[in-house]
């Protein structure tokens, strides 16, 4: 039997009277694997980073890493015991050292460490170049934590924390840096375990997900699963990427909606014929044809630059979120009539 | 690590419990059957002394209003000749104890005195005395007191000033408001808890005085605190007169907490400009600076100047006064009495921040008011308590008597002097450790450093500047301080302060000026070093 790399039983985290997480359980079988943590804020996703590290005890349950027992009720190691690295959110670089100084600050750990870091490479992968002298209080927030980033990786963990490490980062500096840190994380085979609340972000660099609703891991997934698969309405809410309709099972392979019609498609779970059923509809599972039957009314569109999000409304008041190419030869304005094609096809009926 | 909490635990307590002593004293006493001289002093003085030091605090709290707040006006927004230096300068007053000051003023003024030596000088020989002035009594207790405490009230309000951002001056602009708009209704507003801050540490200062008034000869709740514990051996009463006294400044104190809490809110560090100040030229930049000068030259420049002539004037008492010795019982005091203080509070300091624990936090906020009480109470209660203490131990284990390890020892001295200044020293170290959040010492235990590590490269190697200077501005204190000093110390251990005293009391103020013109010297150094600090944030 082999033993997981991190194992979290049962454990209940407690930020505050309100902020808990419930009986949680998390387990990273393999070396290398980067899990995200998805979930509105203050919701105690921060808490559980911190739980794993040490700074916080728990009162039930148990963390172990590598087989060995970190945080339980009767046990607690010290945070400079554990070799866990965490990367703050907000501005935690010692005021008083160059930032040169605050990446090496813990560098002399772990000098027998399976993997090493040129300290002048990884500045130049975080786009650190230029910083090295200067201050804490002299660099930009989103510096300040790529500079926290560094400083964590330095310092070799066993396991990498990172809470909302992008949060204070342009755009488009955002993008490169998922790569350039997605690529380091695996080519070292670090793991690690990040919170974010941005679900893309969390796709992009996880193995899996687990997103963290009302005080409960609702589900722990890979990205595409989480995506196609949501395992509840909660699930589906809190993504924001789709709409539920009211549906009616009427065979192994379709359900019929009052105003689309039939909708053809493989159910996630069967269901009896005649169920009631709320179907899961998402922007791109429709299409968009002109010459179609089948028209709504757009009630709002919204430009994103590689696209246009279309709302649709239909007879008995649904409001239905369309993908349309950017490059779509002509545009609808609201109010005009918008044509779908029939028959629609959805590839996984996801229904509640 | 549960047993190193114990420590910090036992640690805190030990001194609050300490800090605590003089209040506690103080108020059992009051319910101890009192002494005939009591219920005498009750009937006759009791509201004569009330009076006294009422009518003093009135006074000194509308003179040192009007300086402290116009002298921090026109240095805050306006240019005239000079005033760089006048912003600095001013401070300089904090170097004069009101006691030393009303030496000066009477050397000045009394009889065949500066003044009259200088107008015969002028004018020949003539019978001047009589139409010279005389600011002794409760008059020269005011002018002295004011003019030494105004600077509370000039920096804080100053500080004030200068923390306003531009931004809001400009909003208020903005918003159709004019130039005297905004400073009626936007400036002097946000400063009033500023303000209010200032006088309450004046009225504070003013009520616990006992050089000035003693010298005066003025009753007050001070000296008669202190006539009774020196004349009468009645300890008792002196406590019970306390009372009253504590009463009054423990609510005045809660009342510059209270302010200080206000004042802090507009020190918005980002987008902070300074607001630009205006030209002043003609007859409105005279009256500015002379009005500046004046208060400098009579706040700082006239007593110093009254001391040293009277030093060199009268260079016999050179000899007397034994000069070597006199600097280096006070250097020393003081030094010891910081380092104690200062280690001591960044010790609780650390314990405190490292356990994280909710009561060793209310437990030091409970201990900071030993600030509040005046020497010559703290050093009265001092000496209630340790006889007591002392005798109980005889009684109860025949230990041989404890009383002179604290009773007229540097033991004791340094004791209450800690008592007295540990809230200073503890509230600006705390002050300067909140700035380290508490997310970069868990950086630093994450990094695989302990917590004396942490402390060591990451605490100490960051407050080290600013508890420097702590030490310095508690040294300052310590300088000036008088009644502690008087009561507590050895015999015939003196300080500039007590030989000062010891001369003046003694009808010698020719022979005061030495060790005064010392105080004032070293006294100044400090403030000198810590100008920068001091206009900047206290």
């Amino acid at each position: 039997m082999s033993i997981n790399f991190l194992e979290i039983k049962n454990t209940t985290f407690v930020a505050s009277k309100l902020n808990k997480v419930l009986d949680f359980n998390l387990t990273i079988k393999n070396e290398g694997d980067i899990i995200c943590l998805l979930g509105p804020s203050g919701i105690g996703k921060t808490t559980i980073l911190r739980s794993i590290a040490g700074l916080q005890k728990i009162s039930k349950g148990s963390i172990a890493l590598k087989g060995k027992i970190l945080s339980s009720d009767k046990k607690h190691l010290e945070p400079e015991k554990r070799n866990i690295a965490l990367s703050f959110q907000d501005n935690s670089l010692f005021p008083h050292y160059s930032i040169l100084d605050n990446i090496n600050f813990g560098a002399k750990r772990n000098r027998n460490s399976k993997y090493n870091f040129d300290v002048k490479e990884l500045i130049k992968v975080l786009h650190l170049e230029g910083l090295e002298k200067k201050f804490p209080h002299q660099i930009s927030a989103g510096e300040a934590q790529r500079v926290s980033l560094a400083r964590s990786l330095m310092s070799k963990p066993d396991l990498l924390l990172l809470d909302e490490p992008f949060s204070n980062i342009d755009q488009s500096l955002k993008v490169e840096l998922q790569l350039n840190i997605k690529k380091i994380l695996k080519d070292k085979k670090i793991t690690t375990i990040m919170v974010t609340h941005d679900s893309y972000e969390a796709f992009y660099m996880a193995d899996y997900c687990g997103i963290i609703l009302s005080q409960t891991m609702k589900q722990y997934d890979t990205p595409y699963n989480i995506y196609h698969y949501p395992n509840s309405i909660e699930v589906v809410n809190f993504l924001n990427r789709g709409i539920l309709v009211d549906a009616k099972v009427i065979d192994s392979q379709s359900v019929e909606h009052k105003c689309l019609g039939t909708i053809k498609g493989n159910f996630v779970k069967k269901y009896p014929k005649g169920t009631l059923v709320k179907l899961l509809v998402q922007p791109d599972d429709l299409e968009h044809d002109d010459t179609s039957k089948l028209k709504l009314e757009i009630i709002d569109r919204k430009f994103r630059g590689t696209n246009f999000i279309y709302t649709l409304k239909t007879k008995n008041n649904d409001l239905i979120p369309v993908f349309v190419h950017s490059h779509h030869i002509h545009q609808h304005e609201v109010k005009e009539k918008f044509g779908i094609k029939t028959p629609i096809f959805i590839d996984h009926l996801v229904c509640f | 690590m549960t047993k190193n909490i114990n420590y910090w635990y036992l640690g805190s307590l030990l001194i609050s419990l300490l800090v605590a002593l003089p209040i506690l004293t103080v108020f059992t006493s009051f319910f101890y059957t009192t002494s005939e001289y009591y219920t005498l002093l009750k009937d006759t003085f009791l509201i004569h002394y009330i009076l006294n030091s009422s009518i003093i605090l009135i006074a000194v709290l509308f003179l040192t209003f009007l300086f402290g707040v116009l002298s921090a006006y026109f240095v805050s927004f306006y240019n005239f000749p000079g005033v760089n230096f006048f912003k600095w300068a001013l401070i300089l007053s904090f170097a004069v104890p009101a006691y030393i000051y009303a030496y000066s003023l009477t050397a000045f003024f009394e009889n065949f005195g500066t003044l009259f030596a200088i107008i015969t000088w002028l004018f020949g020989e003539g019978n001047y005395n009589k139409f010279i002035p005389k600011f002794d009594g409760m008059i020269g207790a005011i002018l002295s007191m004011s003019f030494s405490l105004f600077g509370y009230v000039y920096v804080l309000t100053r500080a004030s000033f200068y923390h306003q951002s531009n931004n809001l001056i400009e909003v208020s602009k903005n918003l159709g408001f004019s130039a005297k708009e905004s400073f009626f209704k936007i400036i002097l507003p946000s400063a009033r808890p500023a303000i209010v801050a200032g006088l309450s540490l004046v009225a504070m200062e003013c009520l616990s005085d006992f050089g000035t008034v003693s010298f005066f000869s003025v009753s007050t709740l001070t000296t008669g605190i202190y006539n009774s514990w020196l004349s009468f051996d009645d300890l008792n009463t002196a406590n019970q007169l306390s009372f009253f006294l504590l009463l009054i400044i423990l609510a005045l104190f809660f009342i510059e907490n209270y302010s200080r809490g206000g004042a802090k809110y507009h020190q918005s560090s980002q987008g902070f400009k300074q607001i630009p100040k205006i030209d002043l030229n003609g007859k409105k930049a005279l009256i500015v600076t002379i009005f500046c000068a004046s208060l400098f030259f009579i706040s700082f420049i006239f007593p110093t100047l009254q001391m040293f002539y009277w030093t060199i004037k009268f260079p016999k008492y050179f000899q007397d006064a034994n000069l070597w010795l006199l600097n280096f019982n006070t250097l020393t005091l003081v030094f010891l009495a910081s380092l104690v203080l200062v280690s001591l509070s960044f010790l609780i300091n650390f314990g405190n921040r490292i356990s994280k624990s909710k009561f060793l936090d209310n437990l030091s906020l409970f201990s900071i008011s030993g600030y509040a009480i005046p020497g010559v109470i703290l050093a009265v209660a001092f000496i209630t308590f340790f006889s007591w203490f002392s005798d109980f131990l005889t009684d109860l284990f025949g230990f041989i008597s404890i009383k002179k390890i604290f009773i007229g020892s540097i033991i004791g001295l340094i004791l209450a002097y800690f008592i007295r200044f540990y809230s200073l020293a503890f509230n600006g170290i705390k002050s300067n450790y909140l700035k380290i959040n508490q997310s970069i010492d868990e950086s630093s235990y994450l990094l695989g450093y302990s917590k004396f590590r942490t402390f060591r490269k990451i605490h100490f190697p960051y407050l080290k500047n600013s508890i420097f200077l702590i030490s310095i501005l508690i040294a300052i204190e310590i300088i000036k301080e008088l009644p502690i000093t008087l009561i507590l110390r050895p015999f015939n251990f003196e300080t500039f302060a007590t030989k000062a005293y010891a001369y003046a009391s003694q009808d010698l103020l020719e022979a005061a000026a030495l060790p005064a013109l010392f105080l004032i010297f070293w006294a100044g150094l400090l403030i000198f070093f810590t100008s920068k600090h001091i206009l900047s944030e206290k």
